[in-house]
C-alpha cells in the first residue's frame, strides 16, 4: 500500500444556478477498487468529468500522484496516467476494433508527423508491438474475433468491453470506469468482475461508478455515496450500504421520480 | 486642432450611417445564426436582394421609390421564408450537418450573387432618387439620404426591440436563441419561430441593403462586399443578442470610419478583422452573448 | 491538340494539389478552411517577388509555403478551442483581407496591375516551345510527391490519430492525444500544400494579379473534395479533372450561345452554386464517398 493516488478536495461544480457538486472530497489509495455510487444526478459522472479535465471545477484541489491537476488539459491527464471511460461506450465507429485499441498506446513515435515519415523502421517496431499488446488485451475480454470490424459494428455489450480494453492500452496508474455493468447480462457481467479482481492484482488503482449495488459490493474495497453534490457517506461497503442515511437518499431519488 | 474636432466628428457622424446599416444586416444575421445554429454565408445576398428588388419594382411596376422599397421589403422576407420551405427545412429535418448547412449557404450566395449579374449588369446602378441634398451641421458635412438612414435605422432597431420584448412572438424568438435545447422542450412552435426569424432577418437585410444603395450604389456585390463587417458585428455585440449586432454595427462602423485617419481608405475593412479575431481571442462570446 | 491536353493537365494538376491541401484539412481533420485561395496566393506572391529579388526559385517556393503555414497555424490557434464555425469565418475574412492587400498594397504587388516577367524554373535549360510541357511534368511530379506524403501520413499512426479526432475528439483526448496540436498542423500544412500550388500557379500562368486569387477559388477545391469524397484523396484528384473537365467544356459552349461574357462566366458560377447545393441536399459523400467514412453527411 504505497500511499494515496488520488486526493479530491472541496470541489465545487455549478451549473447555470445548480450546484452539481458541493465541497466534494474523496481519497484514493494506491492498489484499492473504490466505488462511487449514490442517485442520479448527485454529480458523480460531473466529478469523473472534472478529474479527468474535461469539465474545469469552480474550486477545489485534485492532486492525481502528488501533483496538482486542475487546469491541465485533458490529454494531458491522460498521458499522465489518469484514464477514463465514458459511461455510453463511444467506440470510435468508422475505425476497427484494433485500430480503436492500438490508438490507445502511449508515447507512439509514429504519432509525430516527421517522425512517422522518416523513423518508418522504428515505427514499424513500435507498430508490431503495440498489435501484440493489443491482440493480448483484446483476448483478455473477449474481443479477439472481432478485432477488423469496425467499431460501429459491435454489439452494446462489446462496446463497453472495447472501451475498458482501450483504456487499459493506454497503461494506466488509474482508471476510472463509468458504470461498466450497465446494460451488461449477468454472464458477462460475472466475467467483467474476474476481469476487474485481475487487473487489481497487477497492481491497477480503479475507480468504479456504478448502479448495480451488488457489483459494487463484489469488487470495491472502499465506497463513496454522493447524493446531491455532497458526499454522504464513505467506508467499507458493508457499512456505507447499512448507513440509513444511503438508504433514504436512494428513497428520496424515488420520491422524486414518483412527483 | 478644430480642424481635426471636426474631422473626428465627420469620421464619426459617418461611421453613424455606415453603422446603421451594418447593424441592421447584423440584427438578422446574429439571431439567424444563433437560431438556426449555422453561419448564414448567403445573408449578403439578402441585403443586395432587397435592392435590387426595391429597383426592379419601382422600374417595372411603375411605384413610387417608398412603395416600391416596402414590396421589396416584402418580397425578399418572404423570399427567405420559401427558402427555409425549400433549402434548410429538409436540411434541418434530414439531420444534415451544420458543415453542409454552411457550404449550401456558400453555394447560394455564389448562385444569387452571379444570377443577378446575368439578369442586370454587373455595372453600377443607381436607385430612381433624386439628387440627396447636402447639408452642413456644425461643420460636419451629412446629406439628406445619410440623415434618412440614420433616422429609419433607429426606427427599425426601435421596432425589433418592441417585437422582441412585448410580442410572444418575440419572446419566443429571444427564448429559442437563448437556450434553443430548453425553449423546444417547453412546447415552443419551433419551426413557426424559425419562419418568423427568417422573415425579420432577411427584411431587416433588405432594409439595409436598399439603405445601403441608396448612399452608395447597387451593384451584385455589394452584399457580399461587407460580408466581413456584419459577421464582425454579430460576433462582437454576442451571436444571437439582436442588442448585440445593434451595439457591434455601430461599434464597426465608427471605428472603421476612424480608421481612415490614420490608415488609407481601403483598410477600413481590415480593421473589422481584426476587430473580430480580438474578439474571438479574448471574448469570444461577444459584449452581450451568453455562454 | 498536344497543347490542349498539356495545359488541362496543367491546370487540373495545379488545382488537384490545391485541393488535396483543403482535403487533408477537412477530409481527415474536419476542419472549415473557407480561405483556401489566400494561402495560394501567398505561396504565388511570395515566389514571385522573391523570385524577382534573385533569390533561388526553390528557396523562394519554400518561403511562401512556410508564410502560408505559419498564417494557416496562427488562424487555427485563434479559433480552435472555438466552434468550428468560427474558423469558417475567420478564413473567409483572412481571404478577403488577402485579396485587399493584393490589390491595394501597390507598392509590393503593383495592385491589379499584376505582376510578371519573373523567374520560372528551369527556363535555361528547356526552350519556349517546349516549356510547358516541362511544366506540365513538373507539375505531375509535384502532384505524385504530395500525394504520396499525404496517404503515408493518413496510414501512419499520425492518421490514425487524426481519425480519431475527426471520428470522436473526447476519446481522443481521453487517449491522451493533443487533439488542438493536431488540428493546427493540419492547417498548417494544407495551408502550405496550397501555397506549393500557388507557387506552380504562378509559372505556369506567367503572369499574377488579385484576380487569379478570388474567394471563389476556395469553393472549387471544396466541390472537388467534396465529389471525390471527403477523405479520399484519389477522389479529390478525380474530382479536379471532373471540374476542369466542366470548365474546359463549358467554355466551347461561350461561342454557341449569345451571352456576353460576363454573362457566361456568371453563368458558369451559377451552375457552381447549383452544384454545391445539390451536392449538399442530394448526394453529401460525393462520388467516390462512403457514407459511412463521410463527415459531412451525419
Amino acid at each position: 500500500m504505497a500511499g494515496e493516488i488520488l486526493l479530491v478536495r472541496e470541489v465545487n461544480k455549478g451549473f447555470g444556478g445548480i450546484l452539481a457538486l458541493d465541497r466534494c472530497s474523496i481519497a484514493v489509495d494506491q492498489g484499492e477498487i473504490v466505488g462511487l455510487i449514490g442517485p442520479n444526478g448527485a454529480g458523480k459522472s460531473t466529478l469523473f468529468d472534472i478529474i479527468s479535465g474535461f469539465v474545469q471545477p469552480d474550486a477545489g484541489s485534485i492532486a492525481f500522484r502528488g501533483e496538482e491537476i486542475v487546469g491541465l488539459p485533458a490529454h494531458r491527464i491522460a498521458r499522465m496516467g489518469l484514464v477514463r471511460t465514458f459511461q455510453i461506450p463511444r467506440a470510435l465507429m468508422r475505425m476497427t476494433v484494433l485500430e480503436n485499441m492500438m490508438l490507445g498506446a502511449q508515447g507512439q513515435t509514429g504519432e509525430r508527423a516527421i517522425a512517422s515519415l522518416i523513423r518508418r523502421h522504428r515505427v514499424e517496431d513500435e507498430e508490431s508491438r503495440i498489435r501484440k499488446k493489443a491482440e493480448e488485451i483484446l483476448k483478455f475480454f473477449d474481443l479477439l474475433p472481432m478485432k477488423d470490424h469496425y467499431g460501429g459494428s459491435l454489439s452494446g455489450g462489446q462496446k463497453k468491453m472495447l472501451e475498458m480494453a482501450r483504456a487499459l492500452m493506454a497503461d494506466p496508474r488509474l482508471l476510472l470506469l463509468d458504470e461498466p455493468f450497465a446494460g451488461v447480462n449477468p454472464a458477462l457481467a460475472d466475467r467483467l468482475i474476474q476481469q476487474i479482481k485481475i487487473l487489481k492484482e497487477k497492481g491497477l488503482t480503479i475507480m468504479i461508478i456504478e448502479h448495480a449495488i451488488p457489483y459494487v459490493i463484489a469488487l470495491c474495497d472502499e465506497l463513496y455515496v454522493l447524493n446531491k453534490g455532497r458526499v454522504l457517506a464513505h467506508g467499507r461497503p458493508e457499512e456505507v450500504i447499512a448507513d440509513r442515511r444511503v438508504f433514504e437518499a436512494y428513497l428520496g431519488e424515488a420520491d422524486d421520480a414518483q412527483s | 486642432m478644430a480642424r481635426l474636432e471636426i474631422m473626428i466628428e465627420q469620421l464619426i457622424a459617418n461611421g453613424i450611417v455606415y453603422g446603421c446599416i451594418i447593424a441592421l444586416a447584423a440584427i438578422g444575421l446574429s439571431l439567424a445564426y444563433r437560431i438556426l445554429n449555422f453561419a448564414n454565408f448567403a445573408h449578403g445576398e439578402f441585403l443586395t436582394l432587397g435592392a435590387y428588388f426595391a429597383l426592379f419594382f419601382a422600374a417595372n411596376l411603375d411605384l413610387d421609390f417608398l412603395p416600391a422599397c416596402l414590396l421589396a421589403i416584402a418580397a425578399t422576407a418572404a423570399f427567405g421564408v420559401v427558402l427555409d420551405l425549400l433549402a434548410w427545412k429538409p436540411m434541418r429535418s434530414s439531420g444534415a450537418s451544420r458543415t453542409a448547412i454552411m457550404i449550401l449557404s456558400i453555394g447560394l450566395s455564389i448562385a444569387i450573387r452571379n444570377g443577378l449579374i446575368i439578369f442586370f449588369q454587373p455595372d453600377a446602378l443607381r436607385f430612381p432618387l433624386p439628387v440627396s441634398q447636402g447639408l452642413d451641421i456644425n461643420g460636419i458635412l451629412v446629406t439628406s439620404f445619410q440623415i434618412a438612414v440614420v433616422l429609419i435605422a433607429f426606427a427599425a432597431m426601435l421596432l425589433v426591440h418592441s417585437l422582441l420584448s412585448r410580442t410572444a412572438l418575440g419572446k419566443s424568438m429571444r427564448a429559442l436563441a437563448d437556450n434553443p435545447n430548453l425553449a423546444r422542450i417547453s412546447g415552443i412552435d419551433v419551426d413557426r419561430v424559425i419562419r418568423y426569424t427568417w422573415a425579420v432577418s432577411m427584411g431587416l437585410a433588405a432594409l439595409a441593403g436598399i439603405m445601403f444603395g441608396s448612399i452608395t450604389h447597387l451593384n451584385p456585390n455589394m452584399g457580399w462586399s461587407i460580408i466581413l463587417p456584419m459577421f464582425a458585428a454579430a460576433i462582437l455585440g454576442g451571436i444571437g443578442n439582436a442588442y448585440g449586432a445593434m451595439a457591434g454595427g455601430m461599434i464597426i462602423g465608427i471605428t472603421q470610419e476612424l480608421s481612415t485617419a490614420i490608415l488609407p481608405a481601403e483598410y477600413k475593412i481590415a480593421v473589422s478583422f481584426l476587430i473580430m479575431i480580438a474578439v474571438l481571442l479574448f471574448r469570444p462570446r461577444g459584449l452581450m452573448g451568453g455562454s | 491538340m498536344l497543347d490542349y491536353l498539356v495545359s488541362i493537365v496543367l491546370t487540373a494538376g495545379i488545382y488537384a494539389i490545391f485541393a488535396l491541401g483543403l482535403n487533408l484539412q477537412w477530409g481527415y481533420a474536419g476542419l472549415l478552411n473557407f480561405g483556401h485561395v489566400s494561402f495560394m496566393a501567398l505561396g504565388a506572391y511570395t515566389t514571385v517577388l522573391l523570385g524577382m529579388h534573385g533569390v533561388p526559385l526553390p528557396l523562394a517556393v519554400l518561403a511562401g509555403m512556410l508564410l502560408a503555414g505559419a498564417s494557416g497555424a496562427f488562424l487555427g490557434m485563434a479559433t480552435l478551442r472555438l466552434r468550428e464555425d468560427y474558423l469558417a469565418i475567420v478564413t473567409i475574412g483572412f481571404s478577403e483581407i488577402i485579396r485587399f492587400l493584393l490589390l491595394n498594397w501597390s507598392s509590393l504587388t503593383k495592385g491589379s496591375f499584376g505582376l510578371f516577367g519573373y523567374p520560372r524554373p528551369g527556363e535555361n535549360l528547356v526552350g519556349a516551345m517546349d516549356y510547358n510541357l516541362f511544366l506540365a511534368c513538373l507539375v505531375i511530379g509535384v502532384l505524385a510527391l504530395v500525394y504520396a506524403l499525404l496517404e503515408l501520413l493518413a496510414r501512419s499512426p499520425w492518421g490514425r490519430v487524426l481519425k480519431s479526432i475527426r471520428d470522436d475528439e473526447a476519446v481522443s483526448m481521453a487517449l491522451g492525444k493533443n487533439s488542438f496540436y493536431y488540428k493546427v498542423q493540419c492547417l498548417a500544412l494544407g495551408s502550405a500544400i496550397a501555397a506549393l500550388s500557388g507557387s506552380l500557379l504562378a509559372f505556369y500562368l506567367q503572369y499574377i494579379n488579385p484576380n487569379n486569387f478570388l474567394p471563389l477559388e476556395t469553393f472549387y477545391a471544396w466541390i472537388m473534395v467534396i465529389l471525390g469524397g471527403s477523405g479520399n484523396n484519389r477522389g479529390t484528384i478525380l474530382g479536379a479533372f471532373l471540374l476542369w473537365g466542366f470548365f474546359s467544356g463549358t467554355r466551347f459552349l461561350e461561342g454557341y450561345l449569345s451571352f456576353s461574357p460576363s454573362a457566361t462566366s456568371a453563368a458558369r458560377m451559377v451552375i457552381i452554386g447549383l452544384i454545391l447545393i445539390g451536392l449538399m441536399m442530394f448526394r453529401p459523400q460525393g462520388l467516390l464517398g462512403d457514407k459511412e467514412e463521410l463527415a459531412i453527411g451525419r
